[in-house]
């Protein structure tokens, strides 16, 4: 009798996976192998997926871990080299403004601004505001209670709107 | 009916993500009418999600690397896929020799023996389904009932999985696989480092004589086989020599007892 279970489709979560990766490592081809490290994970560990629940927050959650993993590897090996470990949020981020394939000059700077996020508001902001994730499904993507989620997302937006300067209660703005 | 109700900025977020229950956003909606200043937070929260789909969203559209591809639709991921290579055509090779030495196997078995060939067997049998991420094994240990009663049914022979939990091993599964005469089993653990170990059980006709452990090397795949009660056993993993060892002295140990109670 074969499994009854069906495999989960990686093929169209893609796409989202290699973007969840970029906004993680901040680096197109570090991206690439995280994805490649991630589904090679989902493929051994599949019969743990739901089938019927979230894709992307499994998926995410796998590659959230083996991200961490990695980086805490990769920061124990860099700490005997080098002293700025304590380097700022934007270290590492190397996702080109222009990366949008857009004409429009605020959206590189949008990419720009994330950079400069710590990397678990950058996080909680892609997965809320980009793909609309549950705040429940983000908490367990990152292992975190979901009141940690909600003061993480509050801070990154709170930052944004500072970079922008955009006051508070700025009445819209008719452009054009 | 909502004055006076406060609103936290989890409530703003809450509502400008629309994560909220319907009622509770009902309330939310009721107090913002009353607070400009508040709703004007929800609308600059929802024009920055809208920038940043805007930002974000043209990269879903990308080309896909041809890696990726293949990695998410194929059945071993690209990285196992290269590392085992040299293996899998060597286990190709393997079955085409099981089907010569099978037609052949009155001469072969003169020249070379059982106990040379069956430790190479049980290497190359582990190479080729150890590095299978999807399917190292045919019915998986949440089965292990079935699984072992089916086995015994195509060996002809009550067969037992033995637990390695103590040497950190877990139960994946298992399989048959081809054998010179008749088939054989293969039992597939793994630990929490995702390295795998097999144990190969074959009863062919010229196993009669029975041996001590003995180790081998092929491949570079460890083998600790050894025959008892007319029976093959090999264990074959990519672990130290002492540390595979001493995972085959429970293996032994736990057929012996096993053994000595399906006797009368």
């Amino acid at each position: 009798m074969p499994d009854a279970l069906p495999d989960p489709d990686l093929v169209s979560a893609l796409p989202r996976l290699r973007r969840y990766a970029r906004v993680l490592t901040g680096d197109f081809s570090r991206a690439d192998d995280l994805v490649q490290d991630t589904l090679a994970r989902a493929w051994e560990k599949r019969r743990l997926w739901k089938a019927g629940s979230d894709l992307r927050a499994w998926l995410f959650t796998i590659m959230h871990n083996l991200y961490v993993n990695q980086r805490s590897l990769r920061r124990r090996e860099s700490a005997e080299t080098s002293l700025d470990a304590d380097h700022g949020p934007a270290a590492g981020w190397e996702i080109p403004t222009r990366a949008t394939q857009s004409d429009r000059i605020e959206l590189g700077e949008v990419l720009d601004q994330i950079g400069r996020l710590p990397g678990e508001q950058r996080e909680v902001l892609l997965l809320a505001a980009v793909e609309e994730l549950r705040y429940g499904d983000i908490a367990q993507v990152q292992g975190v209670p979901i009141g940690t989620v909600m003061s993480r997302l509050n801070r990154a937006r709170e930052k944004l709107r500072r970079m922008n300067a955009e006051p508070a209660a700025a009445p819209l703005k008719v452009v054009k | 009916m909502s004055a006076g109700l406060p609103l936290s900025d989890d409530d703003l977020n809450a509502y400008a993500d629309r994560q909220l229950s319907p009622e509770r956003a009902a309330q939310v909606e009721a107090r913002l009418a009353e607070e400009p200043a508040l709703a004007a937070r929800v609308a600059a929260i929802q024009r920055q999600n809208a920038t940043l789909r805007e930002a974000f969203d043209p990269w879903l559209a990308e080309a896909l690397p041809r890696e990726l591809i293949a990695s998410a639709t194929a059945r071993h991921s690209a990285r196992s896929r290269a590392r085992s290579w040299p293996l899998l055509a060597a286990a190709a090779s393997l079955v085409v020799g099981l089907a010569v030495g099978w037609l052949m196997r009155g001469e072969l078995l003169q020249r070379e023996g059982t106990p040379v060939t069956f430790p190479r067997q049980a290497a190359l049998t582990h190479a080729l389904y150890a590095a299978d991420v999807n399917r190292p094994v045919e019915i998986w240990a949440n089965e292990e009932e079935r699984l072992v009663r089916w086995l015994s049914k195509r060996l002809h022979f009550p067969l037992h999985a033995p637990n390695l939990n103590s040497a950190g091993f877990a139960l994946v599964g298992g399989r048959l696989v081809a054998g010179n005469e008749r088939p054989g089993a293969l039992f597939m653990y793994e630990n929490a480092d995702k390295q795998r170990i097999s144990l190969l059980v074959r009863k062919d006709a010229e196993a009669t004589r029975e041996t001590a452990f003995r180790y081998a090397q092929e491949d570079g795949v460890g083998v600790f086989y050894w025959i008892d009660d007319a029976c093959g056993y090999a264990l074959s993993g990519n672990l130290d020599k002492t540390q595979l060892l001493s995972i085959a002295r429970i293996v032994y140990g736990q057929l012996a007892v096993a053994e000595a109670a399906g006797k009368p």
